[in-house]
């Protein structure tokens, strides 16, 4: 039997949008049911998972450390083509910005690549933002790595806002996700 | 969850392979339903493809017109394939218009066009649940049922599959009566209603609702409001049958 075509009543219809109007009150959302912020994962709308890395240039970087930056970071190995082909866009985007409270961290997953690889990829390209080695691959694990290049667009609290997945990511998309993310109060 | 499927050194987005596989899917469909009927399925196909094409063109050039200082930065993202480089909102609205002047220079009458194409429009409902289960997006509230799957961090309602299968009842419903008689526009309102009272039932178990105000959900309140315009139309086409 067919709602749309036995029961022509008028009466009927209104018998469902206030039934459904009804489910809309009783199923409203209780405070911090729908605010994945306060809980890490790698997804849009989640807070980023904390890690501490040495980069290439001995420092330790911690992502929670951050706090109040604009945060991109990156997932790539110097094998990786796309990754190859989206560096100079990012370097670019990061001279631009660097002084507003943007930073990138382009993490090289070490574990499926060398040490030796990543610091001669880094000096070819001229890349000045931070490449932090993981070596044992825990952040890969922790970000749920799928496919190289891996990008996480994370705001100033530390909430991500984006997932880019696979690559070359064009520069104009940088550029507007980066913007977007300094225009976010802290 | 598979975002990326890897084939050797080939990393495929899932997601949108299963969109694909969606739209071509509802075409064979809509194809198959068209057969004895008007519009002629070779229309239908032309109808779909120039929507399909000029909405993608359209979603690039508003995305760039939104935001002209970056692609003037670098000119060469306007041919780049980052689907992020995409505005929804312009690409539909350029889609649609492509479309209806496409329809009025072929003659096509519009509530049989949409009629028509209403089988294939349930088949993408399904495909756009499942790359979204692919992704891992439109996630579930947290929950303790039996049934509830381990996606971020949490066990929660399996949200997808509840969509797709809601989808999935609805294409079955609309196969069922799209050779009984009734008047042009009905089947394609008719799969509005319930695709809007789904979508007002189905929003209650996720997890990712944009909240506006004493919990209540943005999704909800717009699927109810599309829900009461269907209903009037079919209850005005009804009336108008019955006179």
């Amino acid at each position: 039997m067919s709602p749309f075509t036995k029961h022509r009543h008028p009466l009927l219809y209104l018998a469902i949008l206030l039934a459904g109007a009804a489910w809309i009150w009783l199923s409203a959302a209780p405070a911090g049911t729908t605010t994945q912020g306060a809980i890490p994962a790698p997804h849009a709308g989640f807070l980023a998972p904390d890690f501490s890395l040495t980069g290439l240039d001995g420092e330790q970087y911690t992502l929670s450390e951050l706090r109040g930056q604009a945060v991109l970071l990156n997932l790539w190995a110097s094998w990786c083509a796309p990754c190859r082909a989206e560096m100079p866009a990012m370097q670019s985007v990061y001279e631009d910005y660097r002084e507003v409270g943007f930073i990138v961290l382009a993490v090289n997953a070490t574990n499926q690549d060398n040490i030796a690889a990543a610091s001669a990829f880094a000096s070819q390209y001229g890349l000045t933002f931070p490449i932090l080695l993981d070596t044992s691959g825990n952040v890969s694990a922790l970000y749920q790595l799928r496919a190289l290049p891996s990008t996480f667009f994370i705001d100033r609290n530390g909430i991500i806002q984006e997932v880019v997945v696979g690559g070359p990511m064009a520069e104009a998309l940088l550029r507007v996700r980066v913007e977007q993310l300094l225009e976010e109060a802290p | 969850m598979l975002p990326v499927l890897q084939i050797g050194p080939l990393a495929l987005q899932t997601p949108g392979l299963i969109l694909l596989l969606g739209v071509w899917l509802g075409l064979t469909l809509v194809e198959r339903g068209a057969v004895h009927r008007r519009p002629a399925a070779e229309a239908l196909y032309n109808l779909a493809l120039t929507v399909l094409v000029a909405g993608v063109v359209g979603a690039r050039l508003a995305y760039a017109a939104r935001y002209p200082e970056a692609f003037l930065a670098s000119p060469a993202s306007l041919i780049s394939l980052n689907p992020g480089l995409l505005d929804m909102s312009g690409g539909v609205a350029v889609g649609l218009i492509a479309g209806l002047i496409y329809g009025q220079r072929k003659g096509m009458p519009l509530s049989e066009t949409l009629g028509a194409l209403t089988p294939g429009l349930a088949v993408i409902m399904i495909a756009l649940a499942l790359a979204d289960l692919a992704s891992g997006n439109a996630f579930g509230a947290p929950s303790d049922l039996p049934w509830a799957i381990e996606l971020w961090g949490a066990r929660r309602h399996p949200s997808q599959i509840y969509a797709a299968l809601a989808a999935g009842g609805i294409l079955w419903y609309l196969w069922q009566r799209r050779k009984q008689p009734s008047a042009p526009g009905t089947l394609f309102l008719q799969f509005v209603a319930l695709s809007a009272a789904a979508r007002l039932f189905l929003e209650a178990f996720r997890g990712d609702s944009l909240v506006l105000f004493a919990g209540l959900r943005q999704a909800q309140i717009v699927a109810w409001v599309v829900l009461a315009a269907s209903l009037w139309e079919l209850g005005k086409m009804q009336k108008a049958k019955s006179d």
